[in-house]
């Protein structure tokens, strides 16, 4: 332990740069995120805005604040493929949102 | 692999195959097993009898605590059976069990199975046991957290039980709890009993979670030296994946249970649509009871392999430990648990086929359903062919074991006839049902965890249950509940609907009638049975035969400890090297049957051992 | 932590480095503390929570036929007179990270054992926090003044208000968790418990800088559900 607690120290005390520019570059992306309702931008170009810059922040904050980027990739895929399950839950709900809705409109509203 | 690639930054486990070449840096000792990573770990020895044998940190204690506690709860499950069967059987003998105590029984008796029982005890039980040992590991990597995990179920279990004593009973909407009856006026237990269960499962998870981090870790991070993933004996393999299952699929049920709290007491609308009560609009509108459902499966199917996966892992072992051949297709094994894993996740819905979501999706669910049964069927056909032109051995162990096999092929087979929309439609809700899940979640796992009680028993006391007795339990079990199961497919394709308290006259069922009564006898008689192993265990800690180191000759670590039963710390002064994977049974030119994942390649040089 | 060399050998990198710790023997994450790996398993069991929590919210929102209140003038908040779109949450996102990035810095100094840098900045972003809690709180203070209620309100949907509450509610319980934290953390970096190894009360294990970047990884990923959720709830 001792030993892999020296290496440990070595490798993740990264310049103090780096952490900075990642700040300066959440705030952007924050202010950025703020500029696409403050715009009032609609429809698919909100939609894609609002997820590019989250997505985008989200890995910032995730490769370099919580270090993933440097860590080893079986770290790295265990943490990332399970993500296909949400994925997959999230494709199907938007279907099943879709379908819950016309049934709503078309038992409630057309057919009744 | 190529050679070169090898001897250039080998940090694998050497074994006299993988340095045999032409070696360059590495040591040419063929014992060499590179040295530890893991400093040694820090272990806190209890000081009194409540930290040894209350609040203890040893993963051993707490895997016998999880087990006698949610065998605890399995008995209550059991009796709660015993109620339901002398309804169906006898409808009116009985005359204190009113239809409302009839779904309670059923309600109870399915959640108590399902996770308080063989959940608890397949992950909790041997998995805190088994995994340390088997992975040569001291203790499990948190032991504190490990200890506040036992004790978080405990509060969950009291908690469902005093669900049995609060006004209004437990709730009687069924174990999947759908909404929106659940927390309406008509269903039992629709007041209290539904808030203790939410509470009660919450906690569930909550302690689970803390339990898993420390399964999951403790075989990815601490294992011994030389034990890599591919040695890791088959029960490990099992327990780990279901794990990884647990940890990704309870989160969905710890969401629906706080939007339900929250739909029960604040009065949200999460799951509940507008409803007409005797004319009247209730207070809730716009929810979608689907999503309940969704929320449910997600995280109600990889549940089914929660329980599966460590059954089929165990009774790997114990298959190849009894039939002294090494397991058919090893990696194979892993590579379909795995797969059966990772695949658990996106066949949710085929519990939904009937419950009016989106017609497409029975396409892909049917799909994805099927193709689940091909790493299913692998493993079958790997553990006949395991048995086969094997030095079997005919005891209970084994016989439990093929007592899986066929309950888990039959409950296996009418999976497939229920993966199919067009079949499960009119099967729906009918004893079909019923019988295919009791037999390939119920019946399958409990022979392999009374196999591996006959199993590890010597381990975790020492002594040695009775065969002749074993026997009797076992084929005692074993008809009664094939005489349970398979009658009721055939009541389930006359169209008797579960979850009715009575059947009345009928007359598309008189045929049913006799079987009920035959069921429920069998039934009776196999809860009853189960006194055999009671009886078993009290006589052979009195007058059982004291049990040899490794009386199985089996070769995994948890027999190598330094005394029987194994103490905290498991190996004594120096933690065991391994050499090769669990299951070199009847190996060509050595001299025992077996050779221990200790033996060291110098040892056996002369031996035909495969390389793993 | 990033290149741990096993037996005086250089860790393959990529996905060939990858085969081979999985083949390895002993571990899996090569030179990951066992306490961070656990707290990385938990954080993917709790990005499931979430997930579980986003993805209900989704459905409900995308089936309801009943119009949706509109989040840009629902979180609007007077400026000077002038309503000004999500200013609160603007500011809260502000405040959240901010104290991201200081924690990050407390975990770069506990490293380089710099017991006095690390102690200020977890300090700091302890009150981070606790500023984001307030925040919170005064957020809902003035949706409930202005009649949402977790079964009703008075812009549309009534499930807005269910799913507004029960999210933002459960990601302030774990920030509400993270503050607790920091401030014992706090503590015993200023104490020293680190320097020296001291055991901790409840577990009785040894103390160690390791348990800053734990908790950091958790106060990361607590950023990280709120820019999913400013993401979702508040601008979509």
């Amino acid at each position: 332990m001792e030993e892999t607690k020296k290496k440990s120290n070595q490798s993740s005390t990264h310049k103090i740069g780096i952490y900075l520019w990642i700040w300066g570059l959440l705030f952007v992306l924050s202010f950025f995120s703020y500029l696409v309702d403050w715009y009032q931008f609609q429809g698919l170009l909100r939609w894609s805005l609002i997820l590019f810059f989250m997505f985008l922040k989200a890995g910032l904050i995730m490769a370099f604040f919580m270090h993933l980027y440097w860590e080893r990739y079986a770290l790295v895929n265990v943490l990332l493929w399970p993500m296909t399950a949400i994925v997959c839950f999230v494709a199907l709900m938007v279907a099943e949102g879709k379908y819950t809705l016309f049934s709503r409109l078309f038992y409630f509203f057309v057919g009744g | 692999m190529s050679d070169e690639y090898e001897n250039k930054s080998s940090y694998q486990a050497q074994s006299s195959e993988t340095i045999s070449g032409t070696g360059s840096g590495v040591s040419p000792d063929m014992d060499y097993v590179r040295p530890a990573e893991n400093p040694e770990q820090d272990l806190y020895h209890a000081h009194s009898f409540i930290e040894k044998w209350v609040f203890c940190q040893d993963a051993k204690v707490i895997g016998v605590q999880y087990f006698l506690t949610a065998v605890f709860t399995g008995v209550v499950g059991l009796i709660l059976s015993w109620l339901m069967r002398l309804q169906l059987g006898f409808p009116g003998l009985a005359g204190f069990i009113t239809a409302e105590h009839y779904y309670q029984f059923v309600t109870m008796h399915g959640m108590i199975m399902v996770v308080y029982f063989l959940t608890a005890l397949f992950l909790g039980g041997f998995g805190n046991y088994l995994i340390p040992l088997m992975v040569g590991a001291r203790d499990m990597v948190f032991p504190y957290v490990n200890m506040l995990s036992f004790w978080m179920f405990f509060v969950a279990v009291a908690v469902l039980m005093a669900s049995f004593f609060v006004p209004g009973g437990p709730t009687g909407a069924g174990w999947t709890l759908y909404p929106p009856q659940t927390i309406l006026e008509g269903t039992p237990g629709h007041g209290w009993g539904i808030l203790l269960m939410l509470i009660s499962l919450s906690l569930f998870v909550i302690g689970f979670t803390m339990g898993g981090l420390n399964y999951m870790i403790t075989i990815l991070q601490a294992r011994t030296r030389g034990m890599t993933l591919m040695r890791m004996p088959l029960t490990v393999w099992g327990i780990f994946t279901a794990t990884v299952l647990a940890m990704l699929a309870f989160p969905a049920l710890l969401v629906s249970s706080i939007m339900m709290t929250l739909d029960k007491l604040l009065g949200t609308s999460f799951f509940m649509p507008t409803i007409l009560k005797a004319g009247e609009v209730l207070e809730y509108g716009g929810g979608s009871p689907i999503l309940f459902q969704h929320l449910f499966w997600f995280f109600g199917h990889p549940e089914v392999y929660i329980v599966a996966l460590p059954a089929f892992g165990i009774v790997s072992d114990l298959i190849s430990v009894h039939a002294r051949k090494n397991i058919f297709g090893y990696r194979m094994m892993v590579w379909a648990i795995v797969g059966i894993g990772a695949l658990s996740f996106f066949v949710w819905a085929h519990h939904m086929y009937v419950s009016g979501m989106n017609p497409w999706f029975g396409f892909f669910f049917a799909s994805t359903t099927l193709i689940i049964a091909v790493p299913t069927a692998m493993k079958v056909y790997n553990w006949i062919l395991t048995l086969w032109r094997g030095n079997i051995r005919i005891n209970t162990v084994m016989l439990w074991c093929l007592g899986f096999i066929v309950t888990f092929v039959n409950g296996g087979i009418t999976g497939i006839f229920l993966g199919n929309v067009s079949v499960d439609v009119p099967l729906s809700d009918t004893y079909f049902v019923v019988a295919h899940f009791h037999m390939v979640m119920g019946i399958a796992p409990l022979m392999v965890i009374m196999g591996a009680i006959y199993h590890w028993f010597p381990l975790v006391a020492g002594k040695m249950l009775d065969e002749k007795l074993g026997k009797w339990h076992f084929w005692t079990t074993f008809l009664g509940a094939y005489s349970i199961y398979f009658p009721m497919h055939y009541l389930g394709f006359i169209g008797v609907p579960r979850r009715y308290y009575e059947m009345y006259d009928s007359p598309y069922m008189t045929s049913g009638v006799g079987l009920n009564e035959f069921i429920s006898t069998a039934a009776f008689i196999v809860g009853a049975a189960q006194l055999i192993l009671v009886f078993n265990i009290v006589k052979t800690m009195k007058t059982g035969k004291k049990a040899e180191k490794n009386p199985w000759k089996a070769n995994s670590l948890e027999w190598f400890t330094s005394t029987v039963p194994p103490e905290h710390g498991n190996f004594g002064e120096r933690l065991p090297v391994v050499h090769r994977w669990p299951y070199d049974y009847n190996v060509p030119g050595a001299g025992e049957d077996y050779l221990p994942q200790t033996a060291a390649p110098s040892e056996v040089a002369h031996t035909e051992v495969e390389k793993t | 932590m990033s290149d741990p060399k096993i037996d005086g050998f250089e860790l393959e990198k990529g996905f060939r480095g990858m085969a081979k710790d999985t083949g390895s023997d002993q571990t899996m994450f090569k030179g990951v503390h066992w306490g961070k790996a656990m707290m990385w398993i938990f954080l993917l069991s709790d990005t499931f929570v979430f997930s579980c929590f986003l993805i209900a919210y989704m459905k409900g929102r995308a089936s309801t036929p009943v119009e949706w209140p509109n989040p840009s003038e629902v979180f609007a908040l007077d400026a000077f007179g002038v309503p000004v779109p999500l200013l609160l949450i603007a500011l809260m996102t502000f405040v959240l990270i901010t104290s991201s990035g200081t924690m990050a810095l407390a975990v770069k100094y506990g490293y380089e054992r710099n017991r006095k840098m690390c102690g200020y900045l977890i300090l700091a972003t302890a009150l981070g926090g606790l500023t984001f809690v307030g925040m919170q709180a005064y957020e809902w203070s003035k949706l409930i003044h202005e009649g949402v209620r977790p079964w009703e309100n008075p812009f549309g949907a009534a499930q807005f208000g269910s799913f507004f509450f029960m999210i933002t509610g459960f990601h302030g319980t774990h920030v509400s968790i993270g503050v607790i934290f920091l401030f014992i953390y706090c503590y015993k970096v200023f104490a020293g418990h680190y320097d020296e190894g001291k055991r901790g009360w409840f577990t009785k294990m040894k103390g160690d800088y390791v348990e800053v970047e734990i908790l950091g990884l958790y106060w990361h990923f607590v950023d990280l559900v709120w820019v999913f959720i400013f993401a979702f709830f508040y601008l979509w």
